[in-house]
């Protein structure tokens, strides 16, 4: 597969070992990524760079995953359509409708089991699994 | 020959500090850099006389005698020439200036504010790029401000006088068309451009020194914010914020990013840079 | 600043919706740092409101010992939400005391994604005295597979010589 192919996946989250974890699930298989700690972060690079998908927990210091989400979606396309998974520990119907609202793609919720998110990030980002 | 004293660093231990620091700082670190990092971190753990990568990672933690600090300059060049980042003076004439203009007309006042000038290579270069590539240049009043915290830099960036290193990147053409070649292999600044530009003290921590600077449209703060730690990167930030224009541009560094620093700017990209704003005032 | 600033500042807070000025009444309790003056921020770790939660994590992290002088009580919230935004707040304490704290955390803990937040700083903290306690936690929570993995990386960097 070359350079060109592979898909590039963003990985936002506060957490040191969340962003290991799921950089753990999705190299195998193929997928380039990149990591962001918080929603400013998170903004910055994908206005730098192209990627087929983020991946954004909605907790997270100096911007949350949903202001993340809701400024993300007011730019301009293409950074403003790119398809995005949000993560979060809570399973509450207020926060899944906050996070549809704000723009989300799919909400998932801790833990996630790494076939589970390599599994849904193939399916965003149009690879056959 | 007698083996190095100094501890090899493991990959959990390097992971550890490349976390660290990631967190703090938004570097990143990858493994084709591997080599440079751990050269610079045993460098840190001999000179701190720190028995181990551990007792280091725990003195590098407490934040004692600014040693993340001296890491940080490990891996950062803190040199100052004219037409540094030059692709951010480029955003300024091709994009920030085109954004600011629109809401003004001909002969409204243009202002631009370096800190920390230090000795005074950041406002000058941002004259010059603007008289050799802003259009516009004649049709506004320039303003620019050069602030600093050290007396003696600000006394030596009002002389205007540099020498060849400062003034590497920029062309023999440049340099004959805006300093004047003194005796000692060092050049000044012609006088009608030394005097374009307003050096003042400012600690950018005190909010009383900065507020009296003014509003300005864009704003330069390259390569100092990265050293603060949370509380002063805090104070830094809204002072910033106070002294920009709604709808003004600040600049950082470019390994520095606000996301380590205030959630108050909005994020633009402009040309291949990041440049932060303040957001417009909402009209009633 | 006076300490008499505080009510005025603990008022003023509770009024405020502007972000700008909500940021400046964060940072002024941050300058202040004293206990008092974390104590003001505290309450808003629990609002609804992100972005409040946010600024006030934020305020408490640009005045770590102010906040130290709360964590222990913080930890022990029955709030789920608090004891986890309380072990980011540990990270700010030398090693020694945030490893400590989270460690007794951790034995005491049911939720697994507190016990995740607390494991996320111990990976940066924790010495060997933590390792015993991350094994007693991957044994209390076999089917999560990102705790295995969090103890398993945690474990390894702390390890390390």
């Amino acid at each position: 597969m070359s350079e060109m192919s592979r898909k590039r996946i963003l990985v936002i989250d506060d957490a040191a070992l969340v962003r290991t974890y799921y950089r753990a699930a999705l190299e195998p298989r193929g997928f380039i990524v990149e990591e962001a700690l918080n929603g400013v972060e998170g903004l910055e690079k994908l206005l730098l760079e192209p990627f087929d998908l983020a991946i954004v927990d909605v907790n997270m210091p100096q911007m949350d995953g949903i202001t993340f989400l809701q400024t993300l979606r007011a730019k301009e396309l293409p950074v403003s359509g790119i398809p995005v998974l949000v993560t979060s520990s809570e399973a509450g119907t207020q926060d899944l409708t906050a996070a549809r609202r704000a723009g989300a793609n799919y909400y998932l919720v801790k833990p996630i089991r790494q076939e589970t998110l390599a599994d849904y990030a193939a399916m965003f980002c149009g690879e056959p699994r | 020959m007698m083996p190095d004293a100094a501890p090899e660093i493991t990959e959990d231990e390097f992971r550890r500090l490349a976390d660290f620091l990631y967190r703090r700082t938004g570097m990143v670190f990858t493994e084709t850099k591997r080599y440079y990092v751990e050269r610079r971190i045993l460098e840190r753990i001999v000179a701190t006389s720190s028995p181990s990568f551990a007792a280091y990672f725990t003195h590098l933690r407490s934040g004692i005698r600014d040693e993340v600090e001296h890491l940080i300059n490990a891996f950062t060049v803190n040199e100052t020439y004219f037409y540094r980042e030059d692709h951010q003076l480029a955003c300024l004439s091709d994009d920030l200036l085109k954004e600011r203009v629109a809401a003004k007309r001909p002969g409204d006042s243009i202002r631009i504010w370096s800190i920390p000038c230090s000795t005074g290579e950041e406002p000058y270069s941002i004259a010059i790029w603007l008289l050799e590539n802003w259009k516009d240049v004649d049709a506004y009043d320039i303003e620019i401000v050069g602030s600093d915290i050290d007396t003696r830099v600000l006394d030596a960036a009002a002389e205007g006088i540099f020498g060849k290193r400062a003034l590497m990147r920029l062309s023999p053409e440049l340099i004959a068309r805006y300093f004047h070649e003194r005796d000692d292999e060092r050049w000044q600044i012609l006088d009608d451009l030394r005097q374009s530009v307003r050096f003042s003290r400012v600690n950018l921590i005190e909010t009383r020194e900065t507020r009296p600077q003014g509003r300005f449209d864009v704003i330069f703060c390259r390569n100092v914010l990265i050293y603060f730690d949370d509380e002063s990167r805090r104070i830094a930030a809204e002072n910033l914020y106070d002294n920009l224009l709604p709808g003004g541009f600040i600049c950082l560094g470019h390994t520095e990013s606000m996301s380590r620093i205030s959630p108050l700017f909005e994020v633009c990209r402009y040309s291949g840079a990041i440049v932060y704003r303040r957001p417009q005032e909402l009209r009633a | 600043m006076m300490p008499d600033a505080l009510p005025l500042l603990t008022e003023a807070l509770s009024r405020e919706r502007v972000p700008r000025v909500r940021e400046a009444i964060f940072t002024a309790l941050a300058k202040i740092g004293s206990p008092d003056s974390a104590a003001v921020a505290l309450p808003y770790i629990r609002s609804d409101d992100a972005s409040q939660r946010t600024a006030a994590l934020d305020a408490l992290r640009a005045m770590p010992a102010a906040a130290a002088a709360h964590l222990p009580r913080l930890l022990e919230d029955s709030d789920a939400d608090v004891r986890l935004l309380a072990c980011e707040i540990a990270r700010a304490l030398p090693g020694e005391d945030a490893s400590r704290l989270l460690a007794n955390l951790i034995e005491r803990e049911s939720n697994p994604n507190v016990c995740a937040a607390a494991i996320e700083v111990l990976a940066e903290t924790g010495d060997i005295t933590s390792l015993p306690v991350l094994l007693r936690c991957a044994a209390r929570f076999p089917d999560d597979p990102f705790l295995a993995f969090a103890i398993k990386v945690a474990h390894d960097r702390i390890g390390s010589r």
